[in-house]
Order: structure tokens, then C-alpha cells, then sequence
């Protein structure tokens, strides 16, 4: 390839990564150079100033046609736009709880990586929504993985950190080793790894076997991919991991993390299984012939995510089996595959980035506040603090999924794609119906202990800038999202036109 | 004003928002700030119900959510019900908050007491605002969790704690009918809009089937909300929360809220007879039914909590009998005179700390305000001419006997006797004769308490005036006024049926007397009569007796039977549930054992079992 080629790309619509990639890469050597007693904080504002002027530039593409770089590895569409204002929007809030994390032990030495790679991790997620090729795209996802992997034991000294990073990362090669034997598949069948190409060539299989190991490979790179959901079965390594690992870092994982699972299962699924016909040309299409599939893991997660967490003492693990459910739902959206998809997906991560990340601020004032993740430590928390305790109120609401707020509109918004398209999925509408009844009895005991049980000390809390900004965005966010919710969905209509650009 | 409407329900809103944050500091001053808001939306709806009285209806409405070719849409409407209602449930709220600063005083949780009024207050005008079926279920949930706040306000007291559950719980029943109809009707019309339900209906895009299902299944809702058979049980427990709650919620606005949905979406329930007909039966029964239960209690909240019950079941039978007028207009009158008896009770209760009638008694000279008030209230509800209750119910059991059920009609004229008969008891028990337990300072309630009872009697007196057959239907006119689909303005029933009416009531007042006020009598007016003195003792017995044999047993029969029913069927099946879902939980824990093989091999596990499937199924599951 001539210097000429590589010139002709538009390199600007990758303004935004290379923005993340040039400041972590100057974190990482400030950090190598810098005197060791000189105070760490002000990477995590740096970070924090990338991040906004990584959106500053995403925001002023957002018009941009679809264009792409080198054989689509690079892609920026419609789809990518869009997830990727969630990615970045939720390392922004992330990174502001990690400055106000303030951890008694263990983190003496590493402050300055803490931040950074947050941002290689942040980088590795945006590649994963950017990206039409599946070398790249694992590319994105493997250093979105092992970055995840040192922030969760970044914690040297602490037994716990540590083990929750062993537990994340065998998991996570157990859970790669799946998702590439299942691409190769894919590789082997077509001989390219370019999403566009595999289409194309897929498109006219005319040999029903082929199908057949297609619907392997399905299955392989849908369970692989599941660990990054934190879906089952493929979910088991989150309740320790989050418990384990730095709260910011839970909260990383379960929110940015979490989206660029469902941005790259979205993207590969659809582009190769959506147009691949089952049998033979005009038949059709793989992936529909796989919604039970995906129904069945979906009505599984929300059912395991959210009976499990009634038994949980430790908010930590409370919000992993919460969060294993509301990757539930989010698969439920996937699974209905109706033509409101990717407004459902799209609006319900947007929600949950804010409705989760208030609730982490929470918890990281409050348990670091105490020494003790246990859910009894928010005993009387209204009493002591009753702004934190509204807010938490608002927050858990929103999560629980209560008129008024962002979350109600999310599983709205799921439950009309799920009933809506040619067969309704009235079974796993009810599995989510269900399943939310029985969160309310575990975030409801949240909120009794908050507002209805007497508090054990009467400090009241002193509540750090960051904590405070995280806090006030994701409130707000929360309620105007849930009583007007076009501003986000106009927003979305206005500049995605219907994704039409995703397969071109 | 009309275009602004919707700033009434932010006043109390603020106020819920203010003595939610800043109500400990405040303390009770707290009630200041509840009073001044809920005083500045009762003004605004007073200047609205003015300009709706010459403007046509208003409705503004904005897109609030579209996904994909659905749009669902927000606002509100100003139409001639909504802007009564409006002014009704300021107007009491305003009344009760005023009252409640005399009443609660003392207490430490004023702020929390009156940020719950205020969280209902908004709840209710917002469900009264409200152009479409979705908006009116959110408000229509809010204002039960209001309600069930309040009722268990005293929530270190186990009755009101129990009460509380139980409202919720009986309300959410029928909500789930109410959804489920209001799901139907979407799916039908395609569209949660009145306007556009109505002309569907209008336009036969709805089948007669259709129309017949979903109102039934709205008016469960109603049956709920209203404590209608066979959903009343929780209103008389209600009365476990403050006696002004009792009277705001449970008497004048939230109770009505059922009455209040048939009325709006009265053609809907017009287009069906078979829906009319269920709701004039149901209204008919209950209203019968609550009254006799009435006649023998001795708690005087729980006396007025049957006598409400009752009440609704008239408008039920008045709104089936297609009598719109009427239906309404008894809302209205009896949200007036039942708030005032509830806060006359309050009064009394503040002044002798008992609710148990049988230790009351010659309170008439003690509480020299209270005693008329609550006179005037009672003469309202037992229908005594000239006061609002005998227009409004003469202008239902004109209804009935127009709507062409003589038994319903029949019905409703032996409920009128009941009613007379059961408040008079009430009164005479708690006003008349010695007291019957010892009671020390005994005094007249504050002014802050009595202003609002004042109020109320005068509109408990006046009220009916607006639509009598004497001096012109103006209610009724306007009510009806550019909208055919609702009925008659006012229904010209024959003239005897106010002579039976006033009779009936007339009866029922002199046999209490008989009986409950005697005693204050007997030395020179009874013992002249002679041996009549024996017989009527005897019948006084004898109607006790004779309740306490039926109606007490096979309440209490039936009341057994539904506990069977709830300890074994219900309880059985919510425990199974829960220790089913508790015993996965156990399990799915068991499993989350730490090891990381486990988790590695869960994994295999899993795709292994979805691998088999697809190998098995030939491919696919279809």
C-alpha cells in the first residue's frame, strides 16, 4: 500500500480515538517520569478533559456520511456515532468517581495507571462500535478485556482486588478461546474477515450444511460474547469481579463495558447472521431462525440475574446480579429483533448508564464512608443525609423501573418492540414482567433501609466534587429522560436516519 | 387561565418538594406552606372553572414518546367535569390542610403528614387533568400511594399498618383490570386519547363486544378505587389513617376517583347497556349493602366510612342508570357534606379522644360549633329538603326510576331510609342525652379547625341550589352542553318521587329518634304514649338483633370465608411463589460457590446444552 492510499483516508472522523489514544499514551509517560510523591489526581481531570473533547469532536461529526478507512477495520456510521456518545459519556462519569476514590489501602503505587487505563480501555470499546472487520474488532475487544483485567486488581495489596482480577481474566480467556473458534468458522467458510465481505459471500450460500455450521458458530460467538454482557451462562465471574474491584472500576465494567458488549454482539450478529440465508437464496435469514436462542439466554439471565440478587447482603454483589439482569433485558430487545431495536437497545444503555452510575457514586460515598459494602451500612442513610438518600431514592426507582423515570421509558420501549413484528415474544415479555417484580423486593429493601430503618451513627456525609457532579448529571438525567424522553430518542432519529448506513 | 391550567397541580407539588427537603427545618411551620399552595391552586381553579363557564374545552397536548408509528402524547384538558372536579379537590384540600394545623398539632411528623397531602393533592388534580388513559392510570397508581401513605401514617400502630397493606392491595386489584382494559382499548382504537376512543366508539371502529369488555374491565378499576362491592372492605379499615386524611381521600376526592373515571369516559360506558346495566346493579347493591352494615357499627369514622361506601354506590347507580347529571352532581354535593362530617367527627374525636360512640353522648352543649355543623351535614346526607343532599338524590332516584329499574330504584329509596336512619343514631348517640363515660375537658375545637367545617356547612346547604327543578338545571345544563353522548340534562322524573324521597327520609330520622334520641324524652314525652314505650324497645332490639343475627353474622360469615380464602389460596399461592423463588435463589447461590472451574464449566455447560439442542432440533428449533 502506497504512502498515496493512506493519505487519501479521511483520518479525521478517528479524531475522537486518536484524541484518547495520544492522551493516554502522554499519561503513561508523565506517569514514568513524574516524581513518585507528586499527586496522581490531575490525571484523572486530563483524562476526564480527553474525554469531553473526544465528544466535542464525535458531536461535530455527527452529520458526517458514512465514510471509512482501510477496508472498513475503521467505520464511522450511524451506529457507531451514536453507541459511541454513550461509551464516552459513561468513561467521563466514571472517571470522576475514580478521583473521588479515595480507597484506605492498596492503591499507593498505581494511581497513575488507575486513570490511564481507563482511557485504553475506553479506546478498546470505541474500536468495538467503529469497526466493520473481526480482527479489529477483537482487536478492540481484547484491550478493552485486559485493560478491565489490571483495573479490577489494581489493588495490589488486597486480597479480594486480586482475586478478582485471576477470576476476570481466566474467565475472559475461557470466554475469548469460545468467541474466535466460533469466528473461525465464519473465517473458514468465506476465507475474509471483513464484516461486508463474509455478508457478501454468505448471502448466496446455497448449501443448507453450511447453515448448519453457521448456526454453530452462532452459538459459539453469541456465548463468548455473553461474558462481556455478563449474560448467562457466561455470568458467574461477575458477582466476585464486582465485588473485588475498585468501585469505579465495578462501575466501568458494568456500565461502559457492558455497552460495548452489546455494541460488537449487535454489529457481528446482525452483519453476518442477518443476511445469511438458512436455506438456500430468498430464504430466511440465520439469525431469525436464532431468536429462540436468544430468547432463551435472555429470559435465563433476567430470571438468574434477578433471583439471585434477593439473597445478597453486599451492594456490590447486589448491583452485579442487578446488573446481570438488566443485560437481560437489554437481550430481550435483541431478541424481539423488531424494527425498534436499536432505539430500545440504544435508549435503554443511555439509561442505565445514568441510573447505575448515580447508584454507584452512592455506594462508593457510602462504603468507603464506613469501611463496609454490606446494604445494612445504608441504614437510616435518610436521616443522616437525606439530598444522598433522595437521590439514591430517584436512582433505585429508575432502576426498579417506576413511572417517571429513564428506566420506565427503557422497558417501555422493550416491551413495544417485544410485542410488536411478526411473532410476538409474549412468553419472554412475561419472563421481564415478572423477573421486574421481583427486583422491586431487593432495590425496595434498599430503599427501606434508606428511608425506614434507624440509623447507627448521625455523621452526616461530606460529599466530594466529583461524586457530587456524577451525581447531579445522572439524577437529572434520569428524570428528564423518564418525563421526556424524545430528547434523547429525537435526538437519535434526527441523526441516525433509520441506521440505513449499517450494512453499506 | 385556561391555557396555564396545568400550574395548578405544581402548587402542591412544590409543596411536597419543599416540606420533603426542607420540612424538618420548618417543623409546624410546615403547615403554613402547605396551606398558602394548596390556597393558590384552589384560587387558580376557581379562575379556571369561571372561564371554562363561557370558553369552550381546552386541551393542549404535546408528543411525550415516539417509538416507532407510535406516538404516545402529554398534556391536559380543561372540559366542564375537569374543571369541576378541579375545583372540588382544591377546594377540600385547602380545607383539609387549613383543619389539619388544629388537628395534628403536637405532632412531631407534621412536615412528612403534610408533605403526603401534598404528594396527593398533585396526584389527584393530576389525575383530574389528564386527556388520556395512560396519564390517568400513572396519576390513578400516585394517588393510591398517596392514599396508602396516609393511611398508614401512624405506621407504629399495627391496625394502620395492616390497613394500609390492605388498601393497596384491594385497590391494586381492580388497577389490574383497569389496565388490562385500558391495554384492550389501545389494542382496539389504537390510541389511549378520550377523544379518540370516543369516536371510535362514535364511529362503530370498536365492536360492540369490544366496548362491553373494556368497560367492564374499567369499571373493576372503579370498583376498587371506590370501594364498591365486592372491593369495599378496605375503606372501612382506611379510617385507621388521621381523620383528615379520612376526609380528604376517603370521603371527598380519591374514593370518587371511580365515579369520577365513568363519568369521563361516559360514552364509552354508554355505547354498552350491559356495562350501565352492571354498574347500576353493582351501585345499587352496595349502596344498600354499606348502609345496613352502617346501622350497626359503633366506631363513628367507620359509621361515615359504610355511609361513604354507600354514597358512591349511589352515584354508581345513578351513572349506570345513565344519569350523568346526577352521578356528578351528587359528587360534588357529597364531597361538601361527607368532608364535613368527617371533619365534625375529627372535631369531636380531638375533644373526647374516643371514636367509640357508645362512651359519647351530650356532646350538643359542649361543642357549641361542632354540634350544628355536624347537624347540618347530617340533615345534608339523610336527604332533609332544601339541603344539598335532596336534590342531588332526588335527581338519582328520578334517574333509577327513568332508567326503567323499579327493584334498583326500590333499592335506592330503602338505602335513602337506611341512610336517614343510621346518621341520625349517630347523632342523637353522640350529641344527645348524658354522656355515658366520664370525660374531662371537653372543649370546642380551635378556629383553624372550625373555619373549615363553616365553609363546608354553608356549601353543605346551599350547593344544590345550582341544580334543583325548582329554580333551573344549570348544572346540569352546562354540564351536558355540547355533548350529546352524555344524556339528558337533567331527568324530569314524576313529582311523587320527591314526596317518597322526603317521607323516606323523614321516617328514617323519626325512627332514630325513637329509639337513639328517646332518652332526653322519656320522662314527659314517652311515658305519655305508654305502652308504645315497650314495643318500640323492643323494636330497637329487634333491629339490632336482627342485623346482628343477618347482615353482622353473614358479613362475618363471609368474612371468614375470604380469609379462608386469602390464609389458604391467596397466602398459599404468593407464599409458593415466594419460597419458590426464594428456594432458586438458595440454589442459583449454592452454585455461585467462588471456584472459578465452576464458573468456566457453567459456561461450557451452557453453550454444551444450546449446541445439543441445535444438533438435536435438526439446526432449528422450528
Amino acid at each position: 500500500m502506497s504512502l498515496e492510499t493512506l493519505q487519501s483516508f479521511q483520518w479525521g472522523i478517528m479524531a475522537p480515538e486518536f484524541i484518547i489514544l495520544a492522551v493516554a499514551a502522554l499519561l503513561s509517560l508523565l506517569d514514568l517520569f513524574m516524581p513518585d510523591k507528586m499527586d496522581r489526581k490531575v490525571f484523572g481531570y486530563v483524562g476526564i478533559a480527553a474525554i469531553v473533547a473526544a465528544i466535542a469532536a464525535l458531536a461535530g461529526m455527527i452529520d458526517h456520511p458514512v465514510a471509512s478507512i482501510l477496508d472498513d477495520t475503521f467505520r464511522l456510521d450511524a451506529f457507531s456515532k451514536v453507541f459511541k456518545f454513550i461509551l464516552l459519556g459513561g468513561s467521563a462519569l466514571v472517571l470522576l468517581l475514580a478521583v473521588s476514590y479515595e480507597p484506605k489501602e492498596g492503591m499507593e503505587e498505581s494511581r497513575g495507571e488507575f486513570y490511564y487505563l481507563f482511557l485504553t480501555a475506553l479506546l478498546g470499546a470505541m474500536m468495538m462500535a467503529s469497526s466493520g472487520d473481526l480482527i479489529t474488532l477483537f482487536v478492540g475487544l481484547e484491550l478493552l478485556s485486559i485493560s478491565s483485567y489490571i483495573l479490577a486488581g489494581i489493588k495490589k495489596r488486597n486480597i479480594k482486588s486480586n482475586e478478582s482480577a485471576m477470576k476476570y481474566v481466566i474467565n475472559g480467556g475461557i470466554s475469548t478461546a469460545i468467541t474466535l473458534f466460533g469466528m473461525s468458522y465464519v473465517y473458514g467458510l468465506t476465507g475474509t474477515t471483513n464484516l461486508k465481505g463474509i455478508a457478501g459471500q454468505l448471502a448466496s450460500l446455497g448449501n443448507p450444511q453450511y447453515a448448519y455450521l453457521l448456526g454453530l458458530a452462532f452459538l459459539m460467538i453469541f456465548i463468548g460474547l455473553a461474558f462481556k454482557l455478563a449474560a448467562a451462562p457466561f455470568h458467574m465471574w461477575a458477582p466476585d469481579v464486582y465485588q473485588g474491584a475498585p468501585t469505579p472500576v465495578t462501575a466501568f465494567l458494568s456500565v461502559v463495558s457492558k455497552s460495548a458488549g452489546f455494541i460488537l454482539i449487535t454489529r457481528v450478529l446482525l452483519s453476518i447472521f442477518g443476511v445469511t440465508p438458512s436455506n438456500g437464496p430468498g430464504s430466511i435469514p440465520i439469525l431469525l431462525h436464532m431468536q429462540d436462542y436468544i430468547s432463551f439466554i435472555a429470559g435465563a439471565t433476567m430470571i438468574i440475574g434477578n433471583v439471585i440478587a434477593l439473597r445478597q447482603t453486599n451492594i456490590k454483589r447486589l448491583f452485579a446480579y442487578s446488573s446481570i439482569a438488566h443485560a437481560g433485558y437489554i437481550l430481550v430487545a435483541f431478541a424481539s429483533l423488531s424494527f425498534v431495536m436499536f432505539d430500545a437497545i440504544w435508549f435503554y444503555l443511555l439509561a442505565y448508564l445514568f441510573m447505575n452510575l448515580g447508584a454507584f457514586a452512592v455506594i462508593q460515598l457510602v462504603s468507603e464512608k464506613e469501611g463496609s459494602e454490606e446494604i445494612s451500612q445504608f441504614a437510616g442513610l435518610y436521616k443522616r443525609s437525606p439530598w444522598l438518600a433522595a437521590a439514591m431514592g430517584i436512582l433505585i426507582l429508575s432502576l426498579a423501573g417506576f413511572p417517571g423515570t429513564a428506566g420506565f421509558i427503557g422497558k417501555v420501549n422493550i416491551f413495544i418492540g417485544a410485542f410488536t413484528g411478526d411473532n410476538p415474544h409474549y412468553v419472554l415479555a412475561s419472563i421481564m414482567i415478572a423477573t421486574t417484580v421481583v427486583s422491586y423486593f431487593y432495590y425496595f429493601g434498599i430503599l427501606t433501609q434508606i428511608f425506614f430503618r434507624p440509623a447507627a451513627k448521625e455523621t452526616k456525609f461530606n460529599i466530594p466534587t466529583g461524586i457530587l457532579i456524577v451525581l447531579t448529571i445522572c439524577v437529572a438525567a434520569t428524570v428528564i429522560l423518564g418525563i421526556l424522553p424524545n430528547t434523547a430518542l429525537d435526538f437519535m432519529h434526527n441523526h441516525t436516519n433509520q441506521f440505513t448506513d449499517f450494512l453499506q | 387561565m385556561m391555557e396555564t391550567a396545568w400550574i395548578i397541580p405544581l402548587f402542591p407539588l412544590l409543596s411536597f418538594l419543599i416540606l420533603l427537603l426542607f420540612g424538618r427545618r420548618l417543623k409546624e411551620a410546615s403547615a403554613f406552606v402547605g396551606i398558602l399552595l394548596t390556597l393558590a391552586s384552589l384560587v387558580y381553579s376557581i379562575l379556571v372553572l369561571f372561564e371554562r363557564f363561557t370558553a369552550p374545552t381546552y386541551k393542549s397536548e404535546a408528543a411525550w414518546l415516539n417509538i416507532g408509528d407510535l406516538h404516545l402524547t402529554a398534556g391536559f384538558e380543561v372540559n366542564q367535569l375537569n374543571a369541576l372536579m378541579l375545583v372540588i379537590v382544591s377546594l377540600v384540600s385547602c380545607l383539609v390542610h387549613t383543619y389539619s394545623k388544629g388537628y395534628m398539632h403536637g405532632d412531631e411528623r407534621i412536615p412528612v403528614f403534610y408533605a403526603y397531602l401534598g404528594l396527593f393533592t398533585f396526584a389527584m388534580q393530576g389525575l383530574v387533568l389528564s386527556p388520556n388513559l395512560l396519564q390517568t392510570y400513572i396519576f390513578w397508581e400516585l394517588v393510591g400511594v398517596g392514599s396508602f401513605l396516609l393511611i398508614g401514617f401512624y405506621f407504629y400502630k399495627e391496625e394502620a399498618k395492616a390497613a394500609a397493606k390492605k388498601a393497596f392491595i384491594m385497590t391494586r386489584i381492580g388497577d389490574v383490570g383497569l389496565l388490562i382494559g385500558m391495554i384492550l382499548l389501545f389494542w382496539q382504537t389504537n390510541s389511549f386519547e378520550y377523544d379518540e376512543i370516543f369516536k371510535a366508539v362514535r364511529e362503530g371502529a370498536i365492536s360492540q363486544g369490544w366496548i362491553t369488555l373494556t368497560a367492564l374491565l374499567i369499571f373493576v378499576g372503579a370498583v376498587g378505587k371506590s370501594g364498591q362491592f365486592p372491593l369495599h372492605t378496605w375503606l372501612p379499615d382506611a379510617m385507621e389513617g388521621p381523620t383528615p386524611v379520612s376526609a380528604l381521600i376517603h370521603a371527598a376526592t380519591m374514593v370518587a376517583a371511580g365515579v369520577y373515571l365513568v363519568a369521563a369516559l361516559f360514552p364509552l360506558f354508554a355505547a354498552s347497556k350491559t356495562a350501565l346495566l352492571t354498574i347500576a346493579i353493582i351501585g345499587a347493591f352496595t349502596a344498600i349493602f354499606a348502609a345496613s352494615i352502617g346501622l350497626v357499627q359503633t366506631d363513628i369514622k367507620r359509621v361515615l366510612a359504610y355511609s361513604t361506601v354507600s354514597q358512591l354506590g349511589y352515584m354508581m347507580l345513578a351513572l349506570g342508570s345513565a344519569g350523568y347529571v346526577a352521578g356528578v352532581f351528587h359528587l360534588m354535593t357529597h364531597a361538601f357534606f361527607k368532608a364535613l362530617l368527617f371533619l365534625a367527627a375529627g372535631s369531636v374525636i380531638h375533644a373526647v379522644h374516643t371514636q367509640n360512640i357508645e362512651e359519647m353522648g351530650g356532646l350538643w352543649k359542649k361543642l357549641r360549633l361542632t354540634g350544628p355543623l355536624f347537624l347540618i351535614g347530617t340533615l345534608a346526607i339523610s336527604g332533609v329538603p332544601l339541603l344539598s343532599g335532596f336534590f342531588s338524590k332526588d335527581e338519582i332516584l328520578a334517574a333509577a326510576w327513568e332508567g326503567g329499574h323499579p327493584i334498583l330504584f326500590l333499592l335506592a329509596v330503602i338505602a335513602a331510609f337506611f341512610t336517614a336512619f343510621y346518621m341520625f343514631r349517630l347523632f342523637f348517640m353522640v350529641f344527645t342525652g348524658e354522656a355515658r363515660s366520664e370525660m374531662k375537658h371537653v372543649h370546642e375545637s380551635p378556629g383553624v379547625m372550625t373555619l373549615p367545617m363553616i365553609v363546608l356547612g354553608v356549601l353543605a346547604v346551599i350547593s344544590g341550589y345550582v341544580n334543583t327543578p325548582w329554580f333551573g338545571t344549570f348544572l346540569g345544563d352546562w354540564l351536558t352542553k355540547g355533548n350529546d353522548s352524555l344524556g339528558h340534562s337533567h331527568v324530569e322524573g314524576p313529582g311523587w318521587i320527591m314526596i317518597v324521597a322526603t317521607l323516606v327520609s323523614l321516617a328514617g330520622i323519626f325512627l332514630a329518634w325513637l329509639i337513639y334520641g328517646k332518652k332526653s324524652l322519656s320522662r314527659d314525652w314517652l311515658s305519655g304514649r305508654g305502652g308504645a314505650l315497650h314495643t318500640i324497645l323492643y323494636n330497637k332490639y329487634y333491629i339490632d338483633e336482627f342485623y346482628q343475627l343477618t347482615i353482622v353474622s353473614l358479613t362475618k360469615g363471609m368474612s371468614y370465608f375470604l380469609r379462608f380464602i386469602d390464609l389458604f389460596l391467596v397466602e398459599g399461592i404468593v407464599k409458593g411463589v415466594a419460597g419458590f423463588v426464594q428456594g432458586l435463589g438458595k440454589t442459583g447461590s449454592k452454585v455461585q460457590n467462588g471456584q472459578v472451574q465452576t464458573y468456566g464449566a457453567m459456561a461450557f455447560v451452557g453453550l454444551a446444552v444450546l449446541v445439543v439442542i441445535f444438533a438435536l432440533t435438526g439446526g432449528y428449533l422450528k
